[in-house]
Parts: C-alpha cells; structure tokens; sequence
C-alpha cells in the first residue's frame, strides 16, 4: 500500500466513524468489509458516498461509482475496494498532492 | 454527508447530477416509501439510470428515517409534504419536477402535485396510492403492527416506537376525490401483480382516469428492490416520452 493509499485509508476510516458513531469503534483496515465487519446499512453506504463527494470533488465520482452498484453488491465491499477506487480515480488534480 | 436544512430539521440528500451538459436539465425526486426504508432503494436502484438519461437526480430520506433527523412528533401528511417542499427550495430546484415515490412515497408525491400542481410535471408511483382513506387505513394497520417482535424490520420497530407517527399518520387531513381527481400531470403506476396494494388500482383508474397502470406479474409489494431492471424497462421510456414532451412545449 502506497504512501497515498495509506492516507486514503485515513480519511476513509474517519469519514466511516462519522457516519456509523460507536459502531465503527473496531480498527478499519483495507481488508474491513462493510457489511460483516462494520454492519452497515445501504443507506449509510451513500451517506458515506456523499462525504466522499464534498471531500475529493466531482474528481472522483464515487456517487456514480456506488450508484451503478446493486443492493447486494454494495453490502459486500470492502473498505480497500473505496481506497483503490478513490486512489486510482485521483488525478493530478489532488489539491494536497504538490506536484514534484 | 450531505445534509440540508429544510422546514426545521436536517434532511440528508443525495443527488446525482446528470449525464451530458443540457443547460436546464429535468430534475426527477425520488421519494423513498415509510418506516424501515431509506432513500437507498433509489440510489440503488433508478437513481444511476435515470441521471444517465440526462436528469438531475434528487433523493432524499424522509423525517424519522434513514440519515435525516428524527423529530418526536409531526408525521401528518401535510408535514411530509411541508418537508419536500421546503427542501425543493433549500437546494434550489425550480420548474416542474418529475416526482417518484416508491409505496408511501408516492403518496407524497400525489400529495404535493395536489398542494403545488404548478411544480410538478410527472408522477410516477411503485405500489402506490393517492392519499385516499382506503390507502391510509392500510397504512394504519401497517403501523400498527410495526411494534409486534418479527413482524417488520428493526428500523421500522425503532421509527414507530421513537415517534408519534403511528397516532398522527392516520389521523392526516386528506384532500378528499375531488382534489385527487383534479391532478392533472401524467401519472405512471406500477403494481406487483402479486402484491395486496394492487386493490387499490380500480381507485387509481376511478380518480385518475388518465393514469398509466402496470402491473408486473408475480411481483410483491418490495418490487422496486427485487426487480429494479424491469421497473426500470417500465419507467424510464414513459418518464423520458414526457421530458421530451416538455422541451418540446
């Protein structure tokens, strides 16, 4: 896992707090799932989504990305498939990301 | 999150915007049906296609439900339709709106065609019914029985037994037929044929005559979610005929 997976993660990790209180207390890895591990619901899956839109921007359109997911599916991702996806989908256009 | 706030509580939203770059594109708003659902059998479900289709797409949860909050008291009618009004305004929604309620929602959506048929170019109703007493009654009785252990998911448990929704939904003032009778705009209703809330199509034929009815063969009440392909093939082409209708008046 890369330097910027890893602060992905973070941020993932906090956002996923914000939206779940006290039952996201448990260490969220990459390998965390949504549903066995943290319980979540579908709604709270696009509240997360809607964090992750005001956070990255339309850059990385995980509303899109989430949206084209079916019910079933979007129970069993994994905290790691978000972090991939956002990593993948950021471009040069990261306003934390200075260029070298 | 998205979180706005909206005649005095916190309603969370999720929109996509929509696909292409219309200027002044339709917007659809998807309203999600009453205890133990959430605007997520939307977001999963039609959302993605119909922003596809070029829409902005607006969904949010419902008073008591989901991620918006959770007042003690004030479930009328009238209070779910002061919500979508209110929240149509806070997040900048003008011209005609194409509304889609699942179940409930869809009787909110009748509701506020009713209240502000200026507003509304389209409603298309899942397992649905115009505020007709006959519809609240069932409605009631589903309350009701909320409240007894395995009858109904948690989240319905939790909502009926935190709030007062269950003593003041049923108690709602309803327009009465002739209001009912006097929406004009297209309407689109899609029952399961194997579904109880189908009784209530001759109604919907009754009062409005001009109304679109499908019936999905062997589908139940939950149709939305277990068959959003075929709900889909029904809705997209009727909604996507009288967008075009529009750009064309």
């Amino acid at each position: 896992m890369g330097v910027e997976e890893g602060d992905i993660l973070a941020e993932v990790a906090n956002m996923l707090r914000a939206v779940l209180g006290e039952a996201a207390d448990e260490d969220i890895t990459m390998d965390t799932t949504f549903r066995h591990d943290l319980e979540m619901e579908s709604i709270d899956i696009v509240a997360l989504a809607g964090r992750l839109q005001a956070r990255y921007g339309d850059a990385v359109n995980l509303a899109q990305f989430v949206a084209a997911l079916d019910l079933e599916s979007v129970r069993d991702l994994r905290v790691g498939q978000l972090v991939a996806f956002i990593a993948g989908a950021l471009p040069e256009a990261d306003p934390d990301k200075v260029p070298a | 999150m998205n979180t706005v706030r909206a005649n005095g509580i916190a309603v969370h939203v999720a929109q996509l915007p929509p696909a292409g770059d219309e200027p002044a594109p339709p917007t659809a708003v998807m309203i999600h049906g009453m205890a133990g659902d959430t605007l997520a059998s939307w977001y999963f479900t039609l959302a993605k296609p119909v922003s596809d289709a070029g829409l902005r797409v607006v969904a949010y949860d419902l008073r008591g439900h989901g991620h918006t909050e959770r007042p003690l008291t004030g479930y009328t009618l009238d209070d779910f339709v002061d919500d979508l009004d209110a929240l149509l305004d806070a997040i900048g929604v003008t011209g005609p709106v194409h509304l889609l309620g699942n179940s409930f929602g869809g009787t909110i959506a009748f509701a506020y065609a009713i209240r502000r048929p200026e507003a509304v170019a389209t409603v298309t109703t899942i397992e649905s019914s115009p505020p007709t007493p006959a519809w609240f009654h069932r409605v009631a009785y589903r309350l009701s029985q909320a409240g007894q252990p395995g009858r109904r998911l948690a989240a319905a448990r939790e909502f009926v037994g935190a709030t007062s929704v269950a003593r003041e939904l049923p108690a709602s003032r309803l327009p009465g037929d002739a209001l009912i009778a006097a929406i004009t705009c297209p309407v689109l209703c899609v029952y399961g044929g194997h579904s109880r809330v189908g009784e209530l199509a001759p109604d919907i034929r009754r009062l409005l005559p001009h109304a679109d009815v499908v019936v999905v063969p062997g589908e139940r009440h939950s149709l939305l979610v277990d068959r959003p392909e075929t709900v889909r093939e029904v809705v997209l082409p009727w909604l996507l005929r009288h967008c075009a209708k529009e750009v064309v008046r």
